[in-house]
Formats: structure tokens, sequence, C-alpha cells
């Protein structure tokens, strides 16, 4: 060092503003898109459930399904960026190889079984525009596969926030509908809650479909995968709770539209989100078909693009090969064959004539609900735990909030069991 | 994480560090062995066969020896966990543990340094092997009598052993050692109280390629990256770090204590310690400048304030300077004293003010007489030289231009100040286009 020499110090001044906004869009991703992948078809489809059969009221739970989503989301990625690990290699870590092959093989069929979702979601949408669902799946399933595939990390992300912007349509579509603003915040803020079978399964639903398993399981793995580091934290705070928020508000959206124009007009019951596509046209507009159509096949192809990546990047977690999007295909077959894996099932699933879809799709849901409360009863765990979050070990407040979430989570699921099985 | 040449995989296979002979090839020890998972859970009964609790934890003592020894038990007793020392034990089988009394004086476990709890701090955990050259997760571990005591011997790292823990009963408890590999060629990163064991590993981890290392050290989770640095002579762990990507990198040095990354990057190539340091926040750039010799931290400081896009910025301070009034031999002994760094290609000749002269070749001063001055070689071809605030893309047209291996920095005085090495540019177009540019083969550098 002693042949340092003094040099000039004319390092040229740089704005603040500017390295501030440079990095937040650097560290900007896992909380956006899981959060909006979250909005997927099936919540959609929950969302505009909830619009026409109950107009405004049951906004409510939307709002406190946004909060819970912020919150673990934003866990999630915390528990990530500190212990740079997955949830599920986390799970096998502290709770052992039983804990770990439970949610990793229940992870794994519920993915699947939502996967298929996603592409009915894509075959319904597509059917919309007059078209076969021979070609749509095929054609999501083959441009999922290959971006993953052929892409970069940052490639790859690129695509997903390409996708995210089709979520704009639904607000478009909300404003088309003209809705009535006062009573949807009154819905927003006052709580009301008709006691029969259908609200209180609604109600349940949508939470589940906001706070879904394996969204939990791929905002830790991404914010990994992503290498951010504990100084990014700041930042990827940002990003999740934009990322949840919109996710809320994109909801907020979908239940407004169906609320001012299909409960409006007395059609209380839809069966899937292309269903209130089509019943919106006489009322709001075939551009609002359309804009819904186009935002269900968005939302179809990001969450089937997130759904077997979380499912790969688990199951590497699982057996302690961990993977990365920048993996060549020799350096992680597991995680490639995965993600294949889940993508073909799925897609042949929607395509094979007779197969009871009702059935899969309703022990899907099932399912989940199953696997989030131990695995947001794992991840409270780990947030408690010193010795793997360090300075980061969640505060007793903090600690008293999730458990109250878990506690409302737990009651919904109970719920919905029971109006599942009675 | 990232793409690896194909190459390297053969030469891994290759490269086995030779530590005598495995203690698993024996026979009588691959007979007895016994699995930590499939006992965890077990009844730990007295010397009359009486249950006394069930086992929760096995502890095993660090020392300087390979395999380390079972120091002790964690056992439930009614509600209490309990310790249970190592000397009582009698007998270990794959289904019980026996002791040798019928009196067992119970008393709480504390964690102790140099020790690691089995079930809790080593399976499912994350564990470097040395030999394989990879990061693996233990999926069980091995204990067998050796030198008169029950020792941690090989380390199960396949998928099957991880599924059988799943099952109830004996499937549970049945040693599969077809994928075991010997404790010695392994590198467990924790022990109970965080801190690190320094024995065994020590010398087969620092035999491994820097760039093997940044490797592993890429493939492990956060507070592990940290122990395997700590585990290296800090010559050896600045290398590594020089190997690594910087986002990695970056992680890794947030992660180390102020002095211990003021030890690592003094001893860093200055132009990738200034990397370092300007991508740090601010005050964890000072604590760790602080902590470093003045005169040190006070060029660091200098090197760190300039933008990465012009030359100061990626240049290296490393250089060897002479007058034009030495002797050509007194510029070879300069070279020898200075050859640690990377910087044997050349010396840089100045003025009596310091001025820049020329860059005179190894070969030059080789091919002239030692008694000669400096000053007789000095001529054309002039030496590349650019300013100091040249963007760094002039920097790479001059370089392809000119088709040198360096570039000598000068100040507004024309005084050199650094020098660019043709590796330096490369690190800098890679960290432009982004490896990931390049490790998938676009290789668009506009």
């Amino acid at each position: 060092m002693s042949d340092l020499k003094k040099a000039p110090s004319k390092a040229p001044v740089i704005s603040h503003r500017k390295i501030r906004l440079a990095a937040l869009l650097a560290v900007m991703g896992p909380g956006i898109i899981a959060g909006l992948s979250d909005d997927d078809p099936a919540g959609i489809t929950t969302y505009s459930q909830l619009g026409a059969k109950y107009g405004y009221r049951l906004l409510w739970v939307l709002v406190l399904s946004t909060l819970a989503l912020i919150l673990f989301q934003d866990l999630g990625a915390r528990i990530g960026v500190v212990t740079r690990q997955g949830l599920i290699g986390l799970v096998r870590q502290k709770y052992g190889a039983r804990s770990g092959v439970f949610s990793a093989s229940s992870l794994i069929l519920a993915n699947i079984g939502t996967m298929t979702a996603e592409f009915a979601g894509i075959a319904a949408a597509g059917q919309l525009f007059g078209i076969s669902k021979y070609v749509s799946v095929p054609i999501g399933a083959l441009l999922v596969t290959f971006l993953v595939l052929r892409g970069s990390f940052g490639r790859v992300e690129k695509v997903f926030f390409l996708l995210s912007a089709v979520f704009l349509s639904y607000i478009l579509a909300g404003f088309l509908a003209h809705p009535d603003w006062g009573q949807a915040l009154h819905g927003m803020v006052v709580p009301s809650m008709p006691f029969d079978h259908d609200a209180i399964f609604l109600a349940t639903a949508t939470l589940g479909t906001t706070l879904a398993p394996w969204g939990l399981a791929f905002i830790q793995s991404y914010a990994v995968d992503k290498r951010l580091t504990r100084d990014d934290l700041r930042l990827l705070r940002v990003d999740v709770w934009t990322g949840s928020l919109l996710t809320g508000v994109i909801g907020f959206f979908v239940v407004v539209t169906c609320a001012a124009t299909l409960n409006h007009q007395g059609i209380f019951s839809i069966t899937d989100a292309s269903q209130a596509a089509q019943a919106l046209e006489p009322l709001a507009g075939t551009l609002a078909k359309e804009l819904f159509a186009i935002g269900l096949i968005g939302a179809a192809l990001l969450a089937a693009s997130i759904l077997p990546l979380s499912t790969a990047y688990s199951v590497s977690d699982l057996t302690g090969r961990p993977a990365a999007l920048d993996d060549h295909f020799k350096e992680a077959p597991l995680f490639y064959g995965t993600f294949a894996a889940i993508t073909i099932i799925s897609a042949g699933l929607i395509l094979l004539p007779g197969a009871p879809l009702i059935t899969i799709l309703l022990w899907t849901q099932v399912l989940n609900a199953v696997l989030l409360l131990p695995l947001l009863c794992y991840m409270f765990g780990i947030a408690r735990d010193k010795r793997l979050m360090g300075e980061f070990k969640a505060s007793a407040r903090m600690q008293s909030v999730y458990a109250l979430i878990i506690a409302m989570v737990g009651i919904c699921v109970s719920c919905m069991l029971w109006f599942t099985f009675h | 994480m990232k793409a690896k040449p194909i190459t390297t995989v053969a030469v891994r296979a290759k490269r086995l560090v030779t530590r005598g002979e495995s203690v698993l090839a024996r026979k009588n020890i691959r007979e007895s062995l016994v699995s930590v998972a499939g006992l965890i859970g077990r009844p730990v009964r007295d010397n009359d066969g009486r249950d006394l609790g069930k086992l929760v934890d096995i502890v095993v003592r660090h020392g300087e020896e390979t395999y380390p020894a079972v120091s002790g038990l964690i056992v439930k007793v009614g509600a209490r966990k309990s310790f249970i020392d190592g000397a009582r034990i009698s007998k270990l089988t794959k289904s019980e543990i026996r002791l040798s009394s019928t009196k067992v004086n119970l008393r709480e476990y504390t964690r102790r340094p140099g020790e690691s709890l089995l079930d809790a701090d080593v399976i499912d955990h994350q564990i470097v092997d040395v030999n394989g050259l990879r990061v693996v997760r233990s999926a069980d571990l091995y204990l067998a009598p050796l030198d008169r005591e029950i020792r941690l011997v090989g380390v199960d790292v396949s998928f099957v052993s991880f599924l059988r823990r799943v099952f109830p009963g004996t499937i549970r408890r049945r040693p599969t050692p077809d994928r075991v590999v010997d404790w010695a060629s392994v590198a467990s990163l924790t022990d109970s109280t965080g801190q690190v064991r320094t024995a065994g590993p020590r010398s087969a981890l620092s035999q491994l390629r820097p760039a093997d290392l940044a490797d592993l050290i890429e493939d492990l989770v956060g507070r592990e990256q940290g122990a395997l640095i700590e585990l290296l002579d800090p010559d050896l762990a600045a290398d590594v770090l020089e190997e690594m990507e910087d986002e990695d990198l970056l992680g890794l040095v947030r992660g180390l204590s102020a002095d211990r990354a003021a030890e690592l990057i003094v001893r860093m190539e200055p132009d990738e310690s200034a990397e370092v340091l300007r991508d740090l926040d601010e005050e964890h750039r000072e604590s760790i400048l602080s902590a470093m010799a003045k005169e040190t931290a006070k060029a660091l400081r200098t090197l760190v304030s300039f933008d990465e896009t012009l030359a100061g910025g990626v240049m290296t301070t490393h250089m060897v300077i002479a007058r034009e009034t030495d002797t050509v031999g007194a510029a070879l002994k300069l070279l020898v004293e200075n050859r640690e760094r990377d910087i044997s290609d050349g010396v840089v000749v100045v003025d009596s003010k310091g001025k820049l002269l020329d860059h005179i070749q190894m070969i030059e001063l080789v091919s002239a007489k030692s008694s000669a001055l400096l000053s007789t070689l000095i001529g054309a071809p002039l030496p590349m030289a650019v300013n100091i605030d040249t963007p760094l893309d002039e920097v790479i047209e001059e370089f392809s231009n000119n088709r040198g291996s360096s570039i000598v920095i000068v100040d507004e005085s024309n005084k050199p100040v650094g020098r660019i090495m043709a590796d330096d540019l490369v690190d800098a177009l890679v960290a432009r286009t982004g490896r990931r540019g390049f490790a998938q083969g676009s290789g668009a550098l506009a």
C-alpha cells in the first residue's frame, strides 16, 4: 500500500435522488411479482363473485386480506434476505425432515392444482376471443417454459414486470363501470357480515386467494435468487408494500366493477371470471369486457410462470441443492425438471377430455388452505428465532400482530373446511 | 450460482485432498455405524434397563482430533431437558442408549464454545464437502466407536437417506451408508455458540484454489459464508474475495466485523478494495476504513472517491516507480521486492519532478546492462497513458488501438497515479454488461 500515490479528488457529484431511484429499481421485483401473481384467475373469480353477490359490502374483507398479505410478504422477503435460504430449506433445517417433506409435498400438489386453475383461466379467456383451448393452453405452456428456460434472471424479471402491467386493465375496466365510490369507501371501512353460507365461504376464499402458500414460498426464494442483501431491506420493503397494496387495489377494482354492473343489474351468481367478463359486455361495453379478458390472460400467464418456479425453488431447497434462474440446465436438472413437470402435468389435465376439473380445483383450494396455516406458523417461528434472524428478529409487538393474523387465518380456514365438507 | 465452465468438473473429480485412510473404509466401522437421526427420540436407559427418558440431542466436542467425540447427551426426562455426560454412556446402539450407572445426576445443558448439538446444529444444515467441492445439506450423521470413544465419523448426504427419516420405526434407524462422506473431508461451519471450529478442515480447505472456494462460498447461505471465510488465513481469504461476484462479495463483507473486513480488504488489490468500499453505505465504509492503518485508509479513501466510469475508478495503485536517473539494476531490484503484487511487467519511469516519462517493459530491463541508466531506455514507443478523468470508453478505445497489456494513469500535472491492467478492464466490462449477459452468450457490449 506504500506506493499508493496521492490523486486529485475530483469525484463527480451524482445527484442523491438519482442514486436512490436506480437503487430502488434494482431491488424492485420480489414484492410486485409475488403480490400481483396472487391476483390470478382464481383470485379474479373470487373477487368477481364477491362483488356480484354482495356488491360493495364485503370490501373490508379485501382490506384485511391485503393487510395480512403486506405483513407476511414483508416477513417472507426479510427472512429470505437475512437467512439467504428459501422457506422450505429453512423449514427442513429448523423443523426437521417430516415438516420439510410435508410442506414440500403439499406445496407440489397444491401448486399443480393451482397451475391447472391458471391454465383453465387461459382457456376460458381465450374462448372469449374465440380461441380454442387446444390452441391457447399449449401456447401458454410453451410461452411460460420458454421464458424461464431461455432467459437470464434479468430478462425473466423484465417479462414479469411487463405481464404485471396488464393488471392496469382492471383499473380501466373499473372506471368504465362507473361505480359508486361513496358506497365502495363505506364497504371498505365499515365491516358488515351477512351470516349465510355463501358470504362466509366467499370471505374465506378471498383471504385464501390473496395470501397463497406458493406466493409466500416464492417471495423468499426469489429474494434469495436476486441476491438481495441486508442493505437492500429498506428498499425491498417499498417494493413489497407496493406490490401487496397493488394486489389489493386491483382486487378492489374487480370487486367494484362487478358490484357496479352485475350486482346492480341483479346478476348475483357467476361461476368464473370469464363469465364475469361476458356479463360485463352489455353493461359496461365491449371494451370493458375485452380489458377484463386481457387482464385475465396476463394474470394467468404471470401466475403460470411463478407457480412452477416457486415449486422448483422449493424442491431444490428441500434437497439441499439450491438452484437459481441463472443456472444452466446441466447444473440444475432438478430445478428445471420440476418446472417442466409441473407445467406439463397441469396443461395436460386441462386438455385431457373428461379430467375431473371441478374436483381438482376444489381439492386445490382445500389443500392451499390447509397448507397456509402451518406455513404461516413456520414463518412465525423463524421470525422469532434469534439464531436465524439475529438483529432482524421480530419484535414482541410484531410477533403479536403476526399471531393475530395467524389466528384470523385459522378461523377462516376452519370455517372453509367446515363449509366444504358439510 | 453462475455458469461454471464444464471443464472444471473433470478437474474437480481428480482433486482429492489426501488425508490418510478414511475410517469409513474399515469394515468394523462400517458395520457399527449408528444413525444420529434414527437415534433421536429413542429411549435412554440405566444399566438395569429402566427408561430414564428420551434422547433429544447429542453433543460433540470439536478439538484437535479429526473425528469429534460425543461429549454428552441431552435427554428429556419428564418435562425437563437434562444433560448427561458422555462418560456415563456404556452402550450406544441403533435403537437405544445404556448408561453405566443407575444414578444419574441431572443438570441443565448450557451451550459451551467448541461444542455442537448434532440434531439442532448439523443435521439438515449446510456443510462443505471439501473433496467433492460442493455445498450439501447433511441428511444424517453417523457415530461409531473409534479410539475408545464414540465419535462422529461420517455424514450422509443422499436424498434417499433424508427421505428415510420421514418414516417411522426401524426404517428411520437403518443406516444407509452408500453416500456417506468421511467427516475428515467435511467442513461444518458452526458450532452451537455460533463460533467456528478451526481444527480439521482448515488444512484441507486451504489446499483449494481461490476460485473454487469462491464458488463454494456463493453456494452457502448467510452466516455460513462468513464462517468459511473465518476458517481461511487472511491472504487466501483476500484472494477468495477477489474471485467472488460483486453482489455476493458485498453481502459477505457486510456480514463481517469491521476489523476482519479491514484485514481482508487491505490484502486485496487496491482497485478491488476500492470497488467493494464504494458499494458499501457510508457508515459501514467508515467503520471499516477506521479499522485500518491511517495511511492505507487515506489512500483507499482517495480511490473510493473516483467515479467507476472514469479511469481513476478502475485503476490499481500498485506500480513500481523509478527515476530516469536510476539504474536498470536498481529498477529490477525494486520489481523483485514488490513481486508479491501483480506488477511484474515493468517499471514506470518519472523525471526529477515526478512526471511520467515512460513505462519500461520487463523484457527491455532484462536485456539491458544492469549498470545502464533508465534514461537510456526511454524512447518510442511512447507509453500508453491517460488522464485520471478519462471516461472508461476512451480507455477501452485506447487499449484496443494500442494492444497493450496495461495503461498508465496520470493526474493533471502528468504524474503517474496508477495503472489499469487489461484484466481490470475485463472486470469493468463484465460489471457493465453483467456477467449474466456474458453467461447467456449474448455478448453485446453496447
